[in-house]
């Protein structure tokens, strides 16, 4: 505490001093005197040997003084105090930074969210995913992750051969009618195996965890609530656990409530979870790859252990099983990737456009400081002249540009949890819940830590040029009269720099955020292969109870299909197992009569069951044979498939297909079918995606539970949801429209569509703001030397230089200034548009027509904001010009 | 600011000088500084003034303690002790410069030869 008591009596101290100091020169003062000097000579003589009063009473205070501390306090005054009285430029740096750090940290908080921040299970960095891929369909990105299953049986294999797993889980998704809570409704549900929480380290908050023996029943007994389907489909209550609801057909008991942090990506909108309750089929069958496998692994286990482990195990099984997994790989990645995988390019690049968009407001803010500084010579040269160390100067300018910083991070931080939330709301539901690890975003110690940083060297970045330029002055040079010297060197060659950067930087964010929308364009008027317009798509789920057979769903399907049609403002009705653009998936194994075959290396291919009218209602075209008909394709006719081209171009190239038989070869009582139409290819699994072969039978000859219907409407279809549902539930009460959407709905939240979408809008919003700021940049520039050459132009003008003359010297420097900015972004868009490939559709990451174009508007621009001060230069009138000073 | 470097012999000389003669007996800076001079035969050219930041030093670190009082010129003054750690301090620091003047002097007799 003493330092305490130092501080507290330092007045008392400086008033000793004084009074010391004066008793000291009196003294003297009196010896000499009594020596005989005259009483004015002994005074200048005591004085004299005293030395420099004020200066040892101020070195005898400073010994009190936490010297660095109050000096900076004293700059921080100061400094307040010039930046309150430039309003003007203060608001102008403190925005211009604001929006580039509150953006960065905004962007920062999504990327931490989804790509830093460790999962949120036990040990994450122990957490991978598993799943068996095709030798010919080696995985080329990280993406891919998300599609990798295996079959069952593999699955039981590992799980016993392994020894490099503490526990292998697999789950699935689900949904269910539920009865019990409200009227009945669709929910989305999950299955997993026994141990899947156990593995991933959750425990339910309230209730207990699944346990062996509750999976592969013949339908679910028990089921696990969310944090929220408890809280809004059961209002909380507190003693669910135990209640009984209704799953389809199954009589449910809940035995467990999740906790409220706890999200699973994969499965992301899943309402509750239950055990894995599959038919006889997926338990037995080894080729049918279904389930997502996630692995924890054993203690001091590495990766690559695992990997070699289960490459062995999988050599095992080609052995035992070479028709059914033969030609299978395993591949092992982490977890994370199957979680993250789709948004981590679009990820890293928002967050390199957000980087340049710093970049560009530091190079700006920078260049206001250097203005601003080189108005206040005078100033610090006054206070060199004083005694003012270089130091003290530095620290001072520094200190100025970091109380910018703070006051530009501080709301950026407003900013940037506003910006957050704007970017997470800007993401359609659908693909939220799949992402759910962005909800978390928002500011946290990390993202706190990264505002701090950004904020600490903005501060440092564009502080420490106009400072290290203050310091090299010399201290009787600048209290000349400035502005004699033209162009004055150094500092308008550093602002020409800085220039050239921030065009450099914005010509890559303009070119990066046209390549984004020319991808968006080309995407959005990419041909699905159909007619997109006014199509509502919904799923009818059919309890086992009461429509047990085949029979009975085609029935209802028949009924169903009649009664909608006769409705006014109905087009067409018909039905397709799986959807286009609403994912791929659904694939089967066949061989092509007279092919030679090979274990294991059937072919593959997407396996579609449509009504007869399939192709008419959706405006395929027919490009060979016939469509299926009601009178041809009857559930007891012959079997028979289309194809589509991209079939016949992969398994039938060069040859006439039609009249050709397949096989499925998933059973041996599989029948031949023979193939009567081709029709065109559709996109599946996005707009984006390559075609896919793909084959389709009717669906009276392989009839589902499920059915998609796909049904056009002559206006609005979202207008009549409501009443499809009615006649649905005229037709059967107990049934639900599943998830009505319309096909633009589909298409618009897409993530094919959205990964284009978000960075267009994002990207181009940043590379406007960098255009503004270049520009703002390149003026004040322009502008700045043509003030400072007034006196040169008026002399070039009173020798005889005309006003072209004057205009093509000021728009030369700009022009010379904005083609290196041009040329350097030209270079940097070459090497950062190779980054964004995987996001661009249709257009190439260099492409020419785009750079060329980008790079003359930029120029254009940048010519017409030089043109002004060019203009006013123009008019200088030699006389005035002269005079001036 | 420059002043600093004049200030002493070498960093830490004029606080010694101080400690010495205040250890002989309690003086104030007038006193203390006619001493310093008169007892170094005025070999050292001290501006007087430069013994206050020495003893602000000084009293910071408690190494002496200051009391107003009356001096023998009946005024008001304030007068200067040794404190306890001033004494050790001096102790140690005599020493240290007397190790240090026998190393200067060894290399500059050896440098006569």
């Amino acid at each position: 505490m003493n330092w305490l008591k130092q501080l507290l009596s330092r007045r008392r101290m400086y008033g000793d001093l004084t009074e010391e100091i004066r008793g000291h020169l009196e003294e003297k003062t009196e010896e000499l005197v009594s020596g005989g000097m005259p009483r004015r000579e002994a005074e200048a003589a005591a004085r004299r040997e005293f030395g420099n009063v004020s200066l040892t009473r101020e070195d005898s205070r400073e010994v009190w003084r936490w010297t660095q501390v109050e000096n900076f306090l004293l700059d921080v005054r100061y400094g307040l105090r010039t930046l309150i009285a430039n309003p003007g430029f203060s608001l102008v740096a403190m925005l211009t930074l604001a929006l580039g750090i509150g953006a960065n940290t905004a962007i920062f908080s999504v990327v931490y969210a989804a790509l830093i921040r460790p999962l949120p299970y036990a040990q994450p960095a122990q957490l991978l995913t598993l799943g068996e891929v095709r030798l010919q369909e080696a995985p080329t990105s990280p993406s891919d992750t998300r599609n990798w299953n295996a079959s069952y049986p593999d699955f039981l294999d590992w799980q016993r051969q392994s020894k490099s797993f503490q526990a292998l889980a697999g789950f699935s998704g689900d949904g269910f009618t539920l009865r019990g809570a409200g009227e009945p409704e669709l929910v989305v549900g999950a299955q997993a195996t026994v141990n899947f929480f156990s593995t991933l380290g959750v425990k339910p908050f309230i209730g207990r965890d699944f346990v062996t023996g509750e999976d592969i029943a013949k339908g679910p007994k028990v089921a696990i609530l969310t944090y929220n389907s408890w809280v809004s489909r059961f209002g909380s209550d507190p003693h669910i656990l135990g209640r009984t609801i209704q799953l389809d057909d199954n009589s449910v008991s809940i035995i467990g409530v999740l906790p409220r942090e706890f999200e699973f990506a994969p499965r992301g909108n899943a309402e509750l979870w239950v055990p894995l309750h599959i038919e006889k089929g997926l338990v037995s069958r080894r080729s049918l790859r279904w389930m997502p496998v996630i692995g924890r692994l054993a203690p001091s286990v590495t990766a690559q252990q695992a990997r070699a482990e289960l490459g062995s195990i999988n050599a095992g099984l080609a052995a035992a099983y070479p028709k059914e997994n033969g030609a299978i790989q395993v591949m092992i990645f982490p977890l994370r990737d199957r979680i993250v995988g789709q948004v981590q390019p679009l990820l890293l690049i928002l967050f390199g456009a957000v980087g340049f968009v710093l970049l560009i407001a530091c190079a700006n803010v920078t260049n206001l400081f250097l203005v601003r500084t080189a108005g206040r010579r005078r100033e610090f040269s006054i206070r060199m002249a004083l005694g003012a160390g270089r130091g003290r100067l530095i620290a001072q300018l520094l200190v100025e540009s970091m109380m910018l910083a703070i006051a530009g991070g501080a709301v950026g931080l407003l900013l940037a949890e506003w910006g957050t939330s704007l970017l997470i709301s800007a993401i359609p539901q659908a693909l939220l819940d799949f992402t759910p690890f962005l909800r978390d975003a928002h500011a946290n110690l990390a993202v706190l830590s990264f505002l701090g940083a950004a904020v600490i060297l903005t501060g440092i970045g564009f502080g420490l040029a106009p400072a290290l330029q203050v310091s090299k002055g010399r201290e009787g040079e600048a209290l000349k009269e400035e502005g004699r010297v033209s162009g004055s060197g150094m500092r308008t060659r550093l602002r020409g720099i800085l220039v050239v950067a921030e065009i450099a930087f914005s010509l890559v964010l303009l070119i990066g955020s046209t390549l984004m929308v020319r991808s968006l364009t080309a995407l959005l008027n990419h041909d699905p292969g159909f007619d997109t317009q006014n199509l509502l798509v919904f799923g009818v789920n059919l309890p086992s109870t009461a429509y047990p057979k085949d029979p009975d769903a085609i029935r209802f399907d028949r009924e169903f299909s009649e009664r909608l049609r006769n409705l006014p403002g109905i087009a067409g009705v018909t039905s397709n197992s799986v959807v286009p653009l609403q994912g791929s998936g659904n694939t089967i194994r066949f061989l092509i009569e007279g092919q030679p075959e090979e274990t294991g290396q059937e072919n593959e291919c997407n396996i579609r069951d449509i009504s007869n009218n399939y192709f008419s209602v959706m405006k395929i075209p027919l490009h060979a044979g016939r469509l299926f008909d009601d009178a041809a394709d009857t559930e007891k006719a012959p079997p028979h498939v289309i194809v589509n081209d991209a079939w016949v171009k992969q398994y039938s190239p060069g040859t006439n297909p039609l009249g050709r038989r397949v096989k499925f070869t998933y059973s041996p009582t599989q029948p031949y079918r023979e193939i009567v139409g081709i029709v065109g290819n559709t996109a599946e699994a996005g707009l984006d995606a390559a075609d896919e072969p793909s084959l389709f039978l009717p669906f009276a000859q392989d009839a589902n539970s499920f059915i998609p219907y796909i049904v056009r409407t002559s206006s609005n279809p979202a207008n009549m949801v409501n009443t499809v549902r009615q006649v649905l539930r005229g037709q059967d009460p107990q049934l639900v429209m599943i998830q009505p959407i319309t096909m633009d709905q589909i298409i618009a939240q897409s993530p094919s569509v959205f990964l284009r979408r978000y960075p267009s809008y994002l990207i181009g919003s940043f590379a406007a703001l960098a255009l503004i700021l270049a520009m703002v940049g390149l003026y004040g520039l322009i502008s700045y030397t043509v003030t400072q050459r007034t006196r040169e132009l008026g002399i070039r003008m009173a020798l005889g230089a005309q006003q072209y003359d004057v205009m093509r010297l000021v728009l030369g420097e700009g022009a010379r200034l904005t083609l290196t900015g041009v040329v350097l972004g030209l270079a940097a868009a070459l090497a950062f548009t190779q980054l964004m490939r995987s996001l661009l559709f249709g257009v190439r990451a260099i492409d020419p027509a785009t750079f060329v174009l980008v790079a003359l508007l930029l120029a254009f621009v940048a010519i017409v904001s030089c043109y002004l001060p060019a203009r006013r230069a123009m008019r200088t009138d030699p006389a005035t010009a002269l005079r001036y000073e | 600011m420059k002043s600093h470097e004049q200030r002493d012999l070498f960093p830490g000389a004029l606080e010694m000088m101080i400690l010495r003669t205040l250890r002989q007996q309690p003086l104030h800076g007038y006193a203390l500084a006619q001493h310093i001079k008169r007892n170094s035969n005025d070999l050292l050219q001290i501006e007087e003034g430069s013994l206050y930041p020495a003893l602000q030093r000084l009293l910071k670190e408690e190494l002496v303690k200051a009391e107003w009082g009356i001096s023998s010129t009946n005024r008001r003054v304030r007068i200067y002790k040794v404190t306890a750690a001033g004494a050790k301090h001096l102790e140690r620091e005599v020493s240290r410069f007397e190790r240090m003047l026998e190393g200067i002097n060894r290399v500059l007799a050896r440098g006569e030869l």
